[in-house]
């Protein structure tokens, strides 16, 4: 996109489950597809690792491209230049880590965190991408409710990250999601608040937060010195009250399973009935001279091609901007 | 011989998030099984990863055998557990890492506590072949060793560990087959015959049953169109869904494959064996099918063609 | 050109299904950075239930940031008995069919109005050169008409139609009167037809008004074009004949026709077509922004570098 803004697009749209989006045809594919709708850049994303993760991560994506450089000639194959940043959950098992259930609120878990930061870190760096972009913690409803000392303990270990990160020339920020246990505007301020914005910002979530409950467009502009990176999808739904809390929310309420059975939460930009005022959002990022990333994100929408297409007219239609 | 058949749950299904497996969430759960009700399975086969949203879904997964049993299936039938993909913290070749293997085991031993039944603790025994290599008898004698354990352990909860050989696993060749079973105690270490894996890797699966029909505790019926000759197992990281020349390897009963289907049904009754038979579909969606359909032609295909083969088979008896 | 599926809740829809979803397809359509989009009459309905004439169904179209509707496509089931292009008692029927046409487009300004020359032929002759000839007499006379509006009559060879190996089109062409009647060259029919489509081109440029890019991976080496109903559906060995440009195993050669086209000097509009896109796990909507991609990153390097 030919922009002031540097706009990226999440391939973890396609990533549906986890035998699927493993071949490098089918990447090339949705690579293409983003290429020609104006996208120059990707954000990563991991998971539970393994050999299916191929674009998920290091060390499988080491051996299919046996290095950073590797990694981006792929991209470039389609027209993709590079990596803006890269989604990674400590919470989420993966294989690679023998599925060990790490807690961010658990300090005896933090020197393992940090070390399981370091590859994602130092291939982030070596690829030229800019955002470690952390979960801060696991899902509410998993733990008990936040205690006074949560947001520093958690603070201090994303800390010690962006130390890590910050000496390879990789900023981390702070992924807000419905469903974490920082979910006020206050206890999101609070977790910002223990950590060192020199090392550690946010990355402001449009569609998370809206379900959340706290308006995206407001609180970038009271907190938009904190913000490093920013995902940019809408949404149609709000948490009615406490929804996030329900056991195996992730599924309860993100997929419907109880509750007010609502099924897909996540649109593409301008979708009918969103909650999210992207127009107004963008035009607030222009207004602070915000210099991060912009990555738009279509996960959990069904047919990632087709959101991915509804996005990009949305940029160019709405948005006016024009692509590369 | 009344046969049973179970299914072995890959399904994916349509959601507004897109196609996912019907673990989305209780409602496609419930349909996936009232289909297969519909189709008249009586046995259900899963996966270790998939008791914990079972539990959540249905409150425990005895409920949820429950819930099977009101839709005409006897029971939970097979756990399938693996190793794909080899780690520093669980490589069936490594002893090193067998302690947590075998504590991983005793916790899906946990996780179906309560159940009608289960009859096969299904694995593979090996990692990748390249992660493996060199493949020595040492390491093929270190993997029997492990599976012995654990199949001395699920025994002792009703369940037969029964080694399922992936053509792309460390163990996939007839004589690397021969040398595992010889290494494992015919009492705790079963065979659990995939007639498309053993196909691809060269390996006759009517032979295989042949000779280690007393030693079989089940079978995926499923096939294939490709045998692998050119060293695709060796694929890293994942031969099954990146070799460079076949896209899908899997493919159902009934759709021009290699595997000699009504040969194996007649061993079979010959052979007395009267455990379950299970359909298994992986990747029926490639080329744009679905597993609705592939389970209604592949149950076509045993109330047909199969049940002839049983037939010819009970008469020559 | 508009063959579009996606999937809704109540299975695989087109867009003509509600305004909402033509709007989402248009809006992909111009994402990728296609300038216009080409549709069949048969929508003429569609159009006039959903969007009360083809002149506002063209304003929604605009709206939505594509410059407009190129051409229509013509597909009408041929009959000797009552309206087929060799039989010329039937030719009254045709002249009659498109003035009434014409008059139902009138409201906005096509390129093309795209049709199928020649009737199907399930014997081995296919048609006599007379047949060709009325078939050439039958679209000048229809040709004249729709010129009244501005708009070219331009035929379009299936692989399995009645007038699809180069001995008939060059026949046809040679009896057409290339005033009236134009060539609309479909790069993956004419390749499963063993034609050249470059070729082809070539040796009819100066009546070419429009291209559907397509590419096949299979010629039909089997005569399935003589299989009844239709053998884009039903051939016995080939269950998907149409990919989009760029596919793998692709057998149009489509750096050499661009260049062609360059050198030609044709200036017109070029479509890309997906016919079954959504057959064997592929998707519209994949299907579309690859082959944009392709155009984009190969096929608009050719064409900028003419004269080079």
């Amino acid at each position: 996109m030919k922009d002031t803004l540097r706009w990226s697009y999440a391939i973890n749209a396609w990533n549906l489950r986890m035998d699927v989006f493993v071949r490098h045809e089918e990447q090339q594919r949705a690579l293409k597809t983003l290429s020609v709708l104006g996208f120059d850049h990707v954000e990563l994303a991991s998971g539970m690792g393994g050999r299916w993760e191929n674009l998920g991560t290091p060390e499988i994506i080491l051996i299919n491209h046996g290095s950073a450089e590797g990694l981006l000639a792929f991209l470039r194959r389609a027209g993709i230049s590079g990596v803006s940043s890269w989604c990674w959950d400590p919470g989420q098992p993966a294989e690679e880590t023998g599925y060990a259930f790490l807690m961010t609120r658990n300090p005896a878990d933090h020197d393992a965190i940090v070390e399981a930061a370091k590859p994602f870190v130092d291939l982030l760096a070596a690829a030229g991408g800019d955002q470690l972009v952390v979960r801060p913690a696991g899902s509410a409803w998993m733990a008990p409710p936040l205690g006074d000392g949560d947001a520093g303990i958690v603070g201090s270990l994303w800390n010690r990250v962006g130390e890590v990160a910050a000496a390879a020339g990789v900023g981390v920020s702070l992924h807000y999601d419905c469903l974490q246990p920082f979910h006020t505007e206050e206890q999101l301020v609070s977790l910002l608040d223990a950590t060192d914005p020199a090392l550690v910002g946010l990355a402001l979530d449009t569609a998370e937060l809206t379900i959340g409950g706290i308006d995206p467009v407001a609180f970038y502009d009271a907190h938009h010195g904190r913000v490093a990176h920013v995902q940019l999808k809408d949404t149609r739904f709000q948490d009615a009250g406490q929804e996030y809390l329900t056991p195996g929310a992730e599924a309860t309420m993100l997929k419907g399973g109880a509750g007010r059975r609502i099924e897909r939460w996540f649109y593409e930009l301008g979708t009918e009935g969103g909650l999210v005022d992207v127009e107004a959002f963008v035009a607030s990022l222009r207004a602070h001279g915000y210099g991060g990333w912009v990555v738009v994100e279509g996960d959990k929408g069904g047919n990632a091609t087709e959101v991915a297409m509804l996005n990009s007219w949305f940029l160019q239609r709405r948005l006016g901007v024009e692509k590369v | 011989m009344a046969t049973k058949w179970s299914y072995m749950d890959h399904w994916v299904t349509e959601t507004p998030q897109g196609p996912l497996p019907p673990s989305f969430n209780r409602t496609y759960m419930d349909r996936y099984v009232k289909q297969l009700s519909a189709l008249g399975f009586q046995g259900f086969d899963t996966f270790f990863f998939y008791l914990p949203m079972l539990q959540g879904m249905y409150g425990s997964v005895p409920a949820f055998e429950h819930f099977l049993q009101d839709n005409g299936f006897e029971k939970i039938t097979g756990i399938f557990s693996a190793y794909p993909y080899a780690t520093k913290h669980t490589a069936p070749h490594v002893r090193e890492t067998h302690d947590r293997i075998v504590a991983d085991c005793e916790y899906t031993l946990r996780g179906i506590e309560g159940l009608a039944g289960v009859e096969n603790f299904i694995v593979m025994p090996s990692s990748t072949d390249w992660q493996t290599e060199p493949v020595t008898d040492d390491k093929i004698k270190i993997m029997a060793d492990l599976w012995n354990r654990v199949g001395r352990i699920t025994l002792e909860h009703g369940l037969k560990t029964t080694c399922h050989f992936e053509f792309w696993g460390a163990i996939r060749t007839r004589p690397q087959l021969e040398l595992f079973f010889e290494h494992t105690d015919p009492e705790y270490v079963y065979f659990f015959c995939d007639t498309a894996q053993h196909t691809i890797a060269g390996v006759d699966p009517v032979q295989m049953f042949r000779d280690y029909k007393d030693r079989c505790t089940g079978f995926h019926f499923k096939d294939t169109k490709n045998v692998d000759t050119t060293g695709m197992y060796r694929t890293a990281p994942d031969p099954e869904l990146m070799a460079p020349d076949v896209e899908r390897w899997f493919y159902p009963m009934g759709e021009g494959g290699l595997v000699d289907f009504p040969s194996l049904m007649k061993e079979i009754v010959a052979s007395g064996y009267d455990g379950w038979l299970t359909v298994e579909h992986d990747k029926a969606e490639l080329g744009g099918g679905t597993y609705a359909e592939a389970t209604c032609l592949a149950k076509w295909y045993i109330d047909n063609v199969l049940a002839e083969a049983q037939r010819e088979a009970e008469a020559a008896l | 050109m508009d063959h579009w599926r996606s999937n809704s809740p109540s299975g695989p829809i087109d867009q003509w299904r509600s305004r909402r979803t033509m709007t989402r397809f248009l809006r992909q359509v111009a994402a990728v950075g296609f300038d216009a989009i080409d549709t069949f009459d048969f929508r003429y309905w569609q159009i006039l239930e959903q969007y009360g004439s083809v002149a506002n169904y063209q304003e929604f179209v605009q709206e939505q940031g594509l410059e407009r509707i190129v051409n229509t496509f013509h597909g009408v089931y041929y009959e000797p008995d009552r309206y087929a292009p060799e039989v010329p008692e039937t030719h009254a029927t045709i002249v009659e069919d498109f003035k009434v046409t014409m008059d139902r487009w009138s409201g906005i300004q096509l390129d093309n109005v795209i049709v199928m020359p020649g009737s199907r032929f399930y014997d081995d002759h296919g048609p006599t050169d007379d047949q060709l000839k009325h078939a050439a007499d039958v679209w000048a006379k229809v040709g004249e008409v729709t010129q009244q509006y501005g708009v070219n009559l331009t035929c379009h060879h299936e692989h399995y139609a009645g007038i699809r190996n180069r001995r008939q089109i060059d026949t046809f062409y040679a009896y057409a009167d290339p005033r009236y009647v134009k060539f609309f060259v479909d790069t993956a029919q004419h390749c499963i037809a063993d034609v050249d489509p470059v070729d082809v081109y070539e040796a009819h440029h100066e009546r070419v008004t429009g291209f559907h890019f397509k590419d096949t991976r299979n010629k039909d080496v089997n005569e399935d074009y003589k299989l009844f109903p239709d053998a884009e559906v039903s051939a016995v060995t080939t269950e998907k004949w149409f990919y989009e440009m760029g596919t793998a195993e692709g057998l149009v050669d489509f750096e050499r026709m661009m260049r062609s086209v360059r050198d030609h000097g044709y200036e017109g509009w070029i479509s890309v077509e997906h016919d079954k896109a959504d057959k064997l796990g592929g998707d519209y909507a994949e299907s579309t922004a690859i082959s944009r991609w392709y155009a984009k990153n190969v096929l608009d390097g050719i064409y900028a570098g003419a004269g080079a």
